[in-house]
C-alpha cells in the first residue's frame, strides 16, 4: 500500500486486491519500520485493527476502510492528544474533535496520532517536545512545521493522507518540503471543535495528500457547518470531487510583484517552470500587486501570539495535564507547571503576545496589526478583480539540516511561511502542490483563490498534476528502514 | 525591553525563565518585537480593525438544557481531585 | 469637617435562563459538585463557546425597562487573569460595546425621589466556586457555576449614603424579579456586588481615593459594609493620612471591610475581542417582540389590584411590590380564591411570619398550594380565623399541609347549632350574675360569655353561630 493513493487503495479495496484488514495491518508495519522518523506520537493499534476487522468496505465510499493519521491535537476522546507538548503529556481528552468524528463516519481508519511543533508553533517540526521528525526525502533534515509529522507520515507512504492544520502556513510548507499537496480551506469551512487552538483567527484544518484529487476526496469529508463551533460557516460540506476535472485554462494568475527577488536563482528557476507549465496549458499569466504583503509576516507575529497566549492560559496545572511537584503555593502551581511544561518557542510566543496585549500597547500592536490584516484583506480583494488565482511559491527553500535555522535569530525561521501567512489573515483557501525538484529535493508552488474558492483551486491544482509528474515521486526511504 | 517589563509580562503569564535562559529569550523578544515595529510605518488611521475573517454574526443556541457532562472524566485526569471536587493549594484573600 | 459620600455600586445578576450563557449547561442551583458543567464550561482544550440568545433577551428586557440604549450589535471580548475557578484563564464578557449603555433606576428614601443614573449593563460569564474553608490544606473548586450568565450593572457614582445604596439595590431587585431577569434569590448568589465607596470634602470638586469592597450579597451587609468603610475613610483622612486605593472585603462576624490581599503586579486584563465569537446582532421585530411581551410592572399591578380587585391602598401598594408576592397572590386568585381574602392573609400573618424571621416567601415552606388550602378551609368555614393562625404557624413551621394539620389536631370548627345551643345553654345557666347583670344593661358582659363559650369549644366554635345563638338565649 505504500505511496499509493486513496483513489489507487480504493481500487485494490475494491478489486479485493487487499482487505481492509490487511490495508491496516501493513500501514501499521510501516509505521513500525519507519519508527526513526519519528512521525507519530501515539500508534492507535489496538483500535485501528478492531475498526479493520468490524468495517464492511463501501465500494461507493471513496473513503471507505482508507487509513489516516490525525495531527495530535484534535481531540480524541480517550486517546492521548498532547499537542506534542510536555504540558499535556498523557492527556485523553473526554471528547472527540469534529474532524476527526467526520472522517470516521467517512469510513477511515485512524491509525496514528502524528507529531507536529509543540502547540503547531513552529515551520520545522524542532519544537516537538517529543523529538523532530525527519523528512522521509533527506535524514536529518526537516519536514516543515508545524504539521511536520503528519507530511511525514504520508511522504513516507504509512498512509494515504493526513489531517493538519494551518495557522500561517503549517499545513502548505511542509506539503511543500516533502513533496505532497496540502490544503488550507476557507477559514470557516472546517469545524475547530476538538481542534485545540493555537490562534483562534487564523488556525484551520486541510488535508495533506498525493494529489489535488486526493485533497478534494477528503476535505468533503471534513467539511461542513458545525453548530458547536460559532466560527463555522453555515454551508454544507464541500462537493469538490465532483468538478474536479472541470478545470478550465481560461483562468488568469496572478503572479505577485512584490514577492519577486525574494528567492534563489535555483527556486526562482523552479517556480518559472510552473509558470510556464500553466502557460502551455493555455492559463493567462498577469503581474498582480498587493501593496502591503510585506506587513504580513509582521501582523501575523502580533496576532498570532496575542490569541495564543490567551487560549493556552487554560493549560495551568489545575485541571488537567502537567502539575509541578511540590508546590507551596497556587502561584508556584502556576508558575512552576507553565515554566516546566512549554517549550522555548511556546514560552517566547506566549510573551510576545502578553506583551502585545498589556496596557498602553493594545493600539499600538493589536489594534495596528488588526487594521493591516484588514488592509491585506482589501489588497487580495483587489487582485482577484484581476486574476482568478494567485499563483506564488510555497517556502523559500527546500528542506534544510535540523538545528540550521533558528537558533541565533528566532525570527529566521518565520521568514519560512513569507508566503502562506496572508492567506490566513485574510481567511481565504490555499494549497500547495508539487513542482520542479532543487538539489533533488521537493518544491512546491502555492494557489491562492478567494473566499470559498476551493472548487477553483482544486481544478487547476489536478490540471497541472494531469500534466506533471512531480506528484508521483516519492522517497526512497532507504535510509529509515 | 527593559528588564522591569520582561518582569511584569512573565509574571501575567505565569512562566518564569532560569538565570541562563533569561538572557537569551529577552534577546529573541527584542528581535521579534523590533520586526513587528515595522507596522508603525503604515497609516491606518482610518482602517477599522479586522478581528476575523468572518463577518456573519454569531450563531446562537437554544435556552435548552443539553449535557455532555463527564465529571469522573474531569476529575480522574486531574492532577489533584477527590471524587467531587478538583483541589489546589489553599487560596488565602 | 462635613464630608460627602460618592458610592458606585457594580450589581451582578444572575440571569434565569435554563443554560449557561456559552454553553447548554443547566443554571439549576444546589446540584452535586461538577456536575452542570459541559465541555464548554470546563475550559477543556479545543472547546469552543456559543452564545445563549435567552441571556440577550433578559438584558435587553432590563435595558428597555430603565429606558436605556439597546446597542443592536455588540461583541464580547477576553479578560484575561489566572484564578482556579476560572477554567479558561480567562472571562468571557463585554467590554467595549455592551449590550445596554445608560438609563435610570428611580429610587425612593423617606418620601424623597431621586434618580440613580446606569451607565452600563453588560452580559459576562460566572465563574466557578473556590472552597477555602472545608480542607485544611487544599482549596476546593467547583464548576458548576462557571458559565452561568450575569448581566452587570453598573451605576454612575451618584449615591451618597448606605441607606441610598440600599434602596438602589431594592430598586434594582425589584426591577429584575418583576422583569423576569432573574429570581433575585440573594441568599443562593443571584445579586451581589462591588461597592466603590470615596469622600470628600463637602465642596470639593474632585472625587476622594476609593476604595472597592467586594461581593457584597445581602442588603443589610450593604448598608453595614459601606457605613464601615465610610467610618473608617473618615478617620484616615481626620488623622491626616491617606487613603489607599485597595479592593476589601466585608466580614460579616466582625462587622469590618478588611483589604485583600495585596498582589506585587497589578492586574493588566488585556482585554481583546473574544475570536471564538462573532458580534451579536439583535434585529427591530426581536426588540419589538421584547417590548409588546413585557411583563407587568408594579405599578402596573398595583393600578390593577386597586381598580379590578378593590383592594386597599395598603394592600395593593405591598402585594405588588414583591415579585414572589404578587406571583403567589396572582396563582391564589387563578386556582379559585377570594382576593380580599388572599390579600388579607398574605399582607398580614404570612408576612408577619417571614419578616420576623427575615425570609422571603420563596424560601420558606409555605408553597402556594399550602397558602390556597388554608384559604379554602376558612372561606367555607371548617376552621375560624382565630384557629386559621394557628394552622398557618404549624404549616409555616413544618410545611404540613393545613388539612393534615386541621385533621390531626381536630381543629374543625364547631358548626352543629344543636351541640352549640346545649353548651350555650349550659354555660348562661351556670352564669346566672353575669347574665343578670347584662340584661340589666352591662353590654360589655357579652365577650365573658362568648370567652366562656370559645373556652369551652377550645377555641373551634363557629363564632357568628354563636353570637346568634347566645343574643337569643341572653334576651330578656
Amino acid at each position: 500500500m505504500q505511496h499509493k493513493t486513496i483513489s489507487e487503495l480504493h481500487e485494490m479495496l475494491a478489486s479485493k486486491a487487499i482487505t481492509p484488514v490487511e490495508l491496516v495491518e501493513e500501514s501499521l508495519n510501516l509505521a513500525k519500520k519507519y519508527e526513526f522518523l519519528n512521525c507519530f506520537n501515539f500508534i492507535n493499534e489496538e483500535k485501528a485493527l478492531t475498526q479493520a476487522k468490524n468495517a464492511t468496505f463501501d465500494p461507493n465510499n471513496p473513503l471507505s476502510c482508507i487509513p489516516v493519521a490525525h495531527k495530535d491535537l484534535f481531540c480524541t476522546e480517550n486517546i492521548q492528544t498532547t499537542c506534542s507538548s510536555k504540558i499535556l503529556e498523557g492527556f485523553k481528552p473526554p471528547y472527540t474533535a469534529t474532524v476527526v468524528e467526520n472522517l470516521e463516519s467517512a469510513g477511515c481508519i485512524a491509525i496514528a496520532k502524528t507529531n507536529m511543533d509543540e502547540f503547531a508553533m513552529g515551520s520545522s517540526n524542532e519544537t516537538s517536545y517529543f523529538g523532530k521528525v525527519h523528512n522521509p526525502w533527506l535524514k536529518d533534515h526537516v519536514p516543515g512545521g508545524s504539521s511536520g509529522g503528519a507530511a511525514a507520515s504520508v511522504a513516507s507512504g504509512v498512509v494515504p493522507f493526513a489531517t493538519g492544520t494551518d495557522t500561517g502556513g503549517s499545513i502548505r510548507q511542509p506539503a511543500a518540503l516533502c513533496n505532497l499537496t496540502g490544503l488550507k480551506p476557507t477559514y470557516g469551512r472546517i469545524s475547530r471543535w476538538g481542534m485545540i487552538a493555537f490562534a483562534s483567527s487564523l488556525d484551520q484544518a486541510g488535508p495533506l495528500a498525493h494529489n489535488a484529487k486526493d485533497c478534494a476526496i477528503a476535505l468533503d469529508a471534513m467539511t461542513g457547518h458545525d453548530h458547536k463551533d460559532t466560527t463555522s460557516l453555515a454551508m454544507e460540506a464541500t462537493k469538490t470531487v465532483d468538478s474536479i476535472d472541470d478545470f478550465s485554462s481560461t483562468k488568469t494568475l496572478g503572479v505577485v510583484k512584490e514577492f519577486s527577488g525574494q528567492l534563489s536563482s535555483e527556486m526562482e528557476n523552479a517556480f518559472q517552470e510552473s509558470i510556464k507549465t500553466y502557460q502551455n496549458l493555455g492559463y493567462k499569466i498577469k503581474e498582480i500587486s498587493l501593496p502591503n504583503i510585506k506587513y504580513s509576516v509582521p501582523t501575523y507575529y502580533v496576532i498570532a501570539p496575542a490569541e495564543c497566549s490567551s487560549n493556552l492560559s487554560r493549560f495551568d496545572g489545575v485541571r488537567f495535564g502537567h502539575r509541578s511537584e511540590e508546590v507551596k503555593n497556587l502561584e508556584e502551581l502556576y508558575i512552576k507547571s507553565r515554566s516546566e511544561g512549554f517549550g522555548n518557542e511556546v514560552k517566547r510566543r506566549i510573551l510576545i503576545g502578553t506583551y502585545v496585549l498589556s496596557a498602553g500597547y493594545y493600539d499600538a500592536y493589536y489594534k495596528k496589526a488588526q487594521q493591516v490584516r484588514r488592509l491585506i484583506t482589501e489588497d487580495f480583494k483587489n487582485a482577484f478583480q484581476e486574476c482568478d488565482l494567485i499563483l506564488t511559491p510555497t517556502s523559500p527553500g527546500t528542506t534544510f539540516a535540523f538545528d540550521s535555522k533558528g537558533s541565533k535569530d528566532p525570527t529566521e525561521l518565520y521568514l519560512e511561511d513569507l508566503f502562506t501567512i496572508a492567506a490566513n489573515l485574510a481567511g481565504i483557501p490555499a494549497i500547495s502542490i508539487p513542482q520542479t525538484f532543487v538539489n533533488n529535493l521537493p518544491t512546491g508552488h502555492q494557489l491562492i483563490a478567494p473566499h470559498l474558492n476551493e472548487e477553483l483551486i482544486l481544478q487547476t491544482a489536478h490540471h497541472f498534476q494531469q500534466d506533471t509528474d512531480w506528484h508521483l515521486k516519492s522517497p526512497s526511504m532507504e535510509d529509515f528502514s | 525591553m527593559d528588564k522591569e517589563t520582561v518582569r511584569t509580562i512573565c509574571y501575567l503569564s505565569r512562566l518564569s525563565l532560569d538565570e541562563d535562559k533569561a538572557k537569551n529569550i529577552e534577546g529573541d523578544l527584542d528581535v521579534i518585537l523590533s520586526m513587528i515595529d515595522e507596522l508603525q510605518e503604515i497609516d491606518t488611521s482610518k482602517i477599522e480593525p479586522m478581528f476575523s475573517p468572518l463577518e456573519q454574526t454569531a450563531i446562537v443556541h437554544n435556552d435548552e438544557i443539553s449535557s455532555d457532562n463527564k465529571k469522573e472524566a474531569y476529575l480522574s485526569q486531574a492532577p489533584d481531585a477527590d471524587s467531587d471536587f478538583f483541589k489546589v493549594p489553599k487560596v488565602v484573600e | 469637617m462635613t464630608w460627602e459620600v460618592v458610592i458606585g455600586l457594580e450589581t451582578h445578576v444572575q440571569l434565569s435562563t435554563k443554560t449557561k450563557l456559552f454553553s447548554r449547561a443547566s443554571t439549576s442551583f444546589g446540584a452535586d459538585p461538577n456536575t452542570n458543567v459541559n465541555l464548554v464550561d470546563c475550559g477543556l482544550p479545543g472547546v469552543l463557546p456559543t452564545v445563549n440568545k435567552e441571556a440577550f433577551y433578559k438584558a435587553i428586557r432590563f435595558g428597555l425597562a430603565i429606558n436605556a440604549t439597546i446597542n443592536q450589535t455588540s461583541h464580547f471580548d477576553r479578560k484575561n487573569y489566572f484564578y482556579p475557578d476560572l477554567p479558561k484563564g480567562y472571562q468571557i464578557t463585554q467590554m467595549d460595546r455592551p449590550i445596554v449603555e445608560g438609563g435610570q433606576v428611580e429610587i425612593e428614601l423617606e418620601g424623597v425621589h431621586k434618580v440613580i443614573n446606569v451607565t452600563r449593563a453588560h452580559l459576562e460569564e460566572d465563574a466557578g466556586k473556590s472552597i477555602h474553608d472545608a480542607d485544611p490544606i487544599n482549596s476546593l473548586i467547583d464548576l458548576n457555576r462557571a458559565g452561568t450568565p450575569l448581566l452587570e450593572i453598573v451605576s454612575e457614582p451618584e449615591i451618597s449614603s448606605a441607606k441610598e445604596a440600599v434602596a438602589y439595590m431594592k430598586a434594582l431587585h425589584q426591577l429584575i424579579t418583576f422583569l423576569d431577569v432573574s429570581d433575585g434569590n440573594m441568599s443562593q448568589g443571584s445579586m451581589r456586588c462591588d461597592a466603590n465607596v470615596s469622600i470628600r470634602k463637602k465642596g470639593d470638586k474632585e472625587l476622594g481615593t476609593r476604595t472597592e469592597i467586594k461581593n457584597i450579597n445581602s442588603f443589610r451587609f450593604i448598608e453595614k459594609a459601606i457605613n464601615f468603610e465610610i467610618k473608617r475613610q473618615i478617620k484616615v483622612l481626620e488623622s491626616g493620612e491617606k487613603i489607599v486605593q485597595e479592593t476589601r472585603l466585608y466580614d460579616a462576624n466582625k462587622d469590618e471591610t478588611r483589604p485583600m490581599r495585596t498582589k506585587e503586579f497589578a492586574n493588566d486584563y488585556r482585554y481583546f475581542p473574544e475570536p471564538d465569537l462573532l458580534p451579536v446582532v439583535i434585529n427591530d421585530d426581536e426588540i419589538a417582540e421584547i417590548k409588546n411581551n413585557f411583563p407587568e410592572l408594579p405599578n402596573e399591578k398595583k393600578l390593577r389590584y386597586l381598580n379590578e380587585l378593590k383592594l386597599s391602598v395598603n394592600d395593593a401598594d405591598i402585594l405588588s411590590s414583591t415579585k414572589s408576592l404578587s406571583a403567589v397572590f396572582e396563582k391564589l386568585i387563578e386556582n379559585g380564591s377570594d382576593s380580599t381574602l388572599a390579600a388579607k392573609w398574605l399582607v398580614g400573618d404570612i408576612s408577619a411570619l417571614l419578616n420576623k424571621d427575615q425570609v422571603e416567601l420563596e424560601n420558606s415552606k409555605l408553597t402556594t398550594e399550602l397558602i390556597g388550602e388554608l384559604l379554602n378551609n376558612i372561606s367555607d368555614n371548617t376552621i375560624s380565623g382565630k384557629i386559621a393562625k394557628e394552622v398557618l404557624e404549624e404549616c409555616y413551621a413544618t410545611g404540613e399541609s393545613p388539612n393534615s394539620i386541621i385533621k390531626s389536631k381536630g381543629l374543625k370548627q364547631i358548626t352543629d347549632t344543636a351541640e352549640l345551643e346545649s353548651m350555650l345553654k349550659k354555660i348562661v345557666d351556670d352564669n346566672p350574675e353575669q347574665v343578670a347583670q347584662f340584661q340589666a344593661g352591662k353590654d360589655k358582659l357579652f365577650g365573658y360569655f362568648v370567652g366562656q363559650a370559645m373556652k369551652e369549644t377550645k377555641g373551634k366554635g363557629n363564632p357568628e353561630i354563636i353570637n346568634k345563638i347566645l343574643r337569643e338565649l341572653l334576651a330578656k
